[in-house]
């Protein structure tokens, strides 16, 4: 097995100066098939039975997911209106009554989400020109960004397209750490998906 | 760079914007973190709040961290006050419940929800006549608990 190496970000200087411990990584990847993988399917499944409302509400207190509310805070967004990416898939649990097989990169994305509390990213890298990293726009928005051109806003959906097609082989896994989440656990989130992804 | 009038036991002093921010945005996670608590200490009610500001991912200036840091302040105040008003009914119905219990017949109007008293369930506490009509001509009165809730329909 070759050794994996994740590739820290950059933050944009403005960027960094306010949140000193912001952090973005990234890890390509490899998909050896695009359907789901019977171990991270159940591996799903058992992360959706050991979950209730209870669990739901109170996850924003855990130390991660609360690193991110108070993110989302600093930077303009109400995590009550747009919720952080883990508690989204835990109100995505609650309403389809369990974690349902996706594809193998859906289900690797999510499988780290859930065992981390850190979103990563799927990107498609033959689009992405140089490490990503997070810089901020002339109108003052933050956005993931590549040394050329904008992947698009920071925590939001809307833009998608630079992300990976669910078929693809090559990937490249981003993953954006908010102040106050370790740095293994962001290391954590690329291993365990990649490892999904490619049934190691 | 715009500088800020602080004032503390020395009087008025000028600090600088950065450190100012950094005060803001430290005194934000706080905040967020304490509203998340009262939130977990309300479930399974939902705290109604008034709105706080939402927009894009973006660094905001001093002006827009104060306004969310206040409306924060006052989000904390709103909760733990809808905290308190709600431990205040539940302690009336604890004491409707026991009055209940102490005297069937006197409160046998009195309905408490398993909600009201902040217990989990669909039960209900009430007073009924032990042996149907001859318990209510002869002012037999027990207090029963229903069995839950009700079936769907």
């Amino acid at each position: 097995m070759t050794e994996r190496q994740i590739s820290p970000g950059w933050i944009a200087a403005p960027v960094a100066a306010e949140f000193p411990e912001l952090r973005v990584a990234s890890l390509e990847a490899r998909c050896v098939d695009p359907q789901s993988d019977p171990g991270v399917a159940e591996r799903l499944g058992l992360l959706a039975s050991r979950f209730n409302g209870r669990q739901a509400i109170e996850m924003r207190q855990a130390a991660v997911t609360a690193a991110y509310r108070a993110f989302y805070r600093q930077i303009g967004i109400n995590p009550e209106e747009q919720r952080t990416p883990a508690e989204r898939a835990a109100l995505d649990r609650l309403l389809s009554g369990g974690n349902q097989p996706q594809g193998r990169v859906a289900d690797a994305l999510l499988l780290a989400l859930l065992e981390t509390g850190v979103p990563v990213y799927c990107f498609d890298p033959a689009l992405v020109d140089g490490p990503v990293g997070i810089d901020l726009t002339k109108s003052g928005t933050l956005v993931l960004a590549d040394d050329v051109q904008e992947l698009g806003e920071l925590f939001s959906e809307a833009d998608n397209r630079f992300h990976a097609s669910p078929k693809q082989r090559d990937l490249l896994l981003v993953a954006v750490g908010a102040p106050g989440v370790p740095r293994i656990t962001i290391d954590e989130s690329l291993w365990l998906a990649e490892s999904a992804l490619t049934g190691n | 760079m715009a500088s800020l009038l602080i004032e503390n036991e020395l009087g008025v002093v000028p600090a600088d914007e950065t450190s100012a921010r950094r005060t803001l945005l430290l005194q934000i996670a706080g905040l967020e973190r304490t509203l998340a608590r009262e939130c977990c200490e309300a479930f399974p009610d939902e705290l109604e709040l008034t709105a706080l500001p939402h927009g894009a991912a973006r660094i905001q200036n001093l002006e827009q961290l104060e306004v969310l840091r206040d409306a924060l302040v006052g989000a904390v105040a709103e909760a733990r006050q809808a905290l308190v008003e709600r431990e205040r009914r539940r302690e009336s119905a604890r004491d409707r419940l026991s009055a209940l219990i102490d005297d069937p017949r006197a409160n046998r109007r009195e309905r408490i929800t398993q909600a009201e008293l902040g217990i989990g369930g669909c039960g209900v506490w009430s007073a009924v006549p032990r042996l149907g009509p001859m318990g209510r001509l002869m002012g037999w009165w027990r207090v029963k608990l229903s069995s839950g809730c009700p079936l769907a329909t």
